[in-house]
């Protein structure tokens, strides 16, 4: 495709446009972020500021450990309940999928106080309780992906077919539908991480400090940290987004190819 | 290599309100080749997943070679399978999929990629052992889905409509093919179809199923020839309705006064002729002349055959097949005349 083609022309500008939109602030943000004032140059010391801060550790670790903790819940629950629907609970479909929209329906506030009178009380004294609810937040996702990726799969032919050909349950299981269905699974999971990571409303709702929470506080105190760290949270962002990429192969799809 | 005879005996299944198969009797010899065929919803499908162990029998047993296998799980029962869609295993290459069979059954290594590698090359495809599902075309996933299925020297081979999602000219040949090597491997063989013309095609016998039951089980002349219900009949071939009338020992079926056999009828009026296309006969009758008894509406050339479509005076549509040489004059709107040759049709009550 000639992008200076007169046909292609209109949609270069619009590209060109967009990229401005998007990149312009970014890399203000970037040459905000490396600013030293004192010293009038540029360099890495707001950087170093956060990294070296008390509890940035702290509370990377909080979140990051929430997030593999809700996406493990997720994938505990999901998983076999979107394979099941595939396989042969199709008829329920409708209900889980009514399920699966509530946390986007619910408002958030609605939802933390509903945590913190309905959850048992162990899982109320630490962190863990945002687990549960970072699980809940990411649900309509985690659930879409799952179920957008297995539909492409004739799963029930396939699980046949590894039976009739003298696969037990077991086998069946370990050597075809995991095989099959792993990329699909991953993009969920990368979906759940990323939005784990990034949470905010019903953490400083709960009065719980996660690495979130703790960017707002010290964005506070630091208006050239607070920028970096956002930076850094980007950046995060981004290598998780090319993590799914490596991770994921093309999806093996069953589209006929020209008969030859 | 391996085959066996396979048995239904009694096999029942009920869908809620449905009776999907109603105490169904099979008889598949060894080698041969048994085509379902029945309209969708005649429980073709059914049977064969009970079969395969894919469903379960409300009562009645399958046997192979004698032997019960009526509460076996799949994987226990040696049995080849291919589905109407494509259930090649995305993940694994053509040759993987091929000997899939083989290592659930722990062979070697050496032995799987040998065997695989003979199986894609008895379908046709020596060379894309390597390739995954998604770089095959319909037609080659289901030759190597076929490959999968005979790989283990399966006792029974299980088709449930193979051909149905790939387009004609393919399907002709993979039907060909099919039957080829059934008979090479001499693999006792269920094949389930909607398509009356594959089945007679390919099968030694047919078995027309109809509401869960077999309608008529028999060679596939014999079923065209000499169906033994109204059902069979109308399913099996193209067959013209045409009034009639008894009279004696006779029957009279447009001005020809005719033998007929066999009869379903009891009652002398209201009668109706199932008459083949090939047994009409044809002339052109003048257009000003009493001698016509039907206009005809198109003729289709389909080589050595013609396939006239007429309308009786009595506004009945009727298609005769004659020989496209014998039939070079008659156009749409020609006059013509219709008679029955005396043999190869039947009487029913309307």
């Amino acid at each position: 495709m000639k992008l200076l083609s007169p046909r292609q022309l209109p949609l270069t500008i619009g590209l060109f446009l967009a990229s401005l939109f998007v990149l312009f602030p970014i890399v203000s943000a970037t040459e905000f972020s490396l600013r030293e004032p004192a010293k009038n140059t540029h360099g890495f010391d707001n950087y170093i500021w956060f990294f070296t801060a008390e509890d940035f550790g702290k509370y990377l670790g909080i979140s990051l450990g929430l997030s593999v903790f809700s996406a493990a819940i997720l994938l505990v629950i999901l998983v076999p309940t979107v394979i099941w629907l595939n396989l042969g609970g199709g008829r329920y479909r409708g209900l889980v999928e009514f399920v699966s929209l509530l946390p986007l329906v619910i408002p958030v506030v609605a939802l933390a106080i509903g945590a913190q009178t309905a959850l048992p009380g162990f899982a109320q004294t630490n962190e863990s309780i945002l687990g549960f609810m970072f699980a809940v937040l990411a649900m309509p996702y985690a659930y879409r992906t799952l179920d957008t990726g297995l539909r492409a799969i004739p799963l029930r032919t396939i699980v046949e077919a590894a039976r009739g050909l003298g696969a037990s349950w077991l086998r069946t299981i370990l050597s075809v539908v995991i095989p099959v269905v792993r990329s699909t699974v991953a993009s969920a999971l990368f979906m759940t991480l990323a939005l784990s990571l990034g949470e905010f409303t019903l953490t400083s709702l709960l009065h719980w400090d996660t690495f979130t929470t703790w960017v707002t506080t010290m964005s506070q105190s630091n208006i050239l940290g607070a920028i970096a760290l956002s930076m850094f949270s980007l950046i995060g962002v981004f290598v998780l987004l090319l993590l799914i990429s490596v991770f994921i192969r093309p999806t093996k799809s069953n589209v006929v190819a020209e008969e030859n | 290599m391996t085959s066996t005879t396979l048995s239904l005996r009694g096999v029942s299944r009920r869908f809620k309100d449905t009776l999907a198969l109603d105490a169904l009797d099979l008889d598949v010899e060894q080698g041969e080749l048994v085509a379902l065929l029945g309209p969708s919803g005649c429980g073709k499908t059914t049977a064969l997943r009970i079969v395969a162990g894919l469903d379960n029998p409300d009562a009645g047993q399958v046997l192979v070679g004698g032997k019960s296998v009526t509460h076996l799980a799949p994987n226990k029962r040696n049995m080849g399978m291919v589905f109407q869609s494509y259930s090649l295993f995305p993940n694994l290459t053509a040759a993987e999929n091929v000997a899939f069979g083989l290592t659930m059954r722990n062979e070697t290594k050496n032995f799987r990629l040998s065997r695989a590698q003979e199986l894609l090359e008895m379908v046709g495809l020596p060379k894309h052992a390597k390739r995954f599902p998604h770089q095959l075309s319909g037609g080659q996933q289901q030759r190597v889905a076929l490959a999968r299925a005979l790989a283990f020297e399966p006792d029974v081979l299980l088709l449930d409509e193979p051909l149905s999602a790939l387009d004609a000219q393919v399907r002709a040949n993979l039907r060909d093919e099919i039957r080829a090597l059934q008979i090479k491997t001499g693999t006792t063989t269920i094949f389930v179809t909607h398509d009356q013309e594959e089945a007679m095609a390919m099968s030694d016998r047919v078995a027309v199923m109809n509401a869960g039951k077999i309608a008529q089980i028999a060679r596939p002349d014999e079923l065209y020839h000499n169906p033994a219900s109204e059902f069979v009949a109308g399913f099996v071939g193209q067959m013209n309705r045409i009034p009639a009338a008894i009279d004696g020992d006779r029957a009279r079926v447009l001005d020809s006064s005719v033998t007929f056999r066999p009869s379903w009828t009891q009652q002398p009026e209201d009668l109706v002729a199932l008459v083949r296309p090939e047994a009409l006969r044809l002339e052109l009758a003048a257009a000003d002349s009493d001698a016509g008894n039907a206009t005809v509406v198109a003729r289709a050339f389909l080589g050595p055959m013609s396939k006239v479509s007429m309308v009786l005076r009595d506004g009945t549509e009727v298609a005769a097949v004659i020989a496209s040489a014998d039939s070079t004059e008659i156009v749409s709107g020609s006059s013509v005349r219709v008679t029955v040759k005396d043999d190869q049709y039947l009487v029913v009550a309307a």
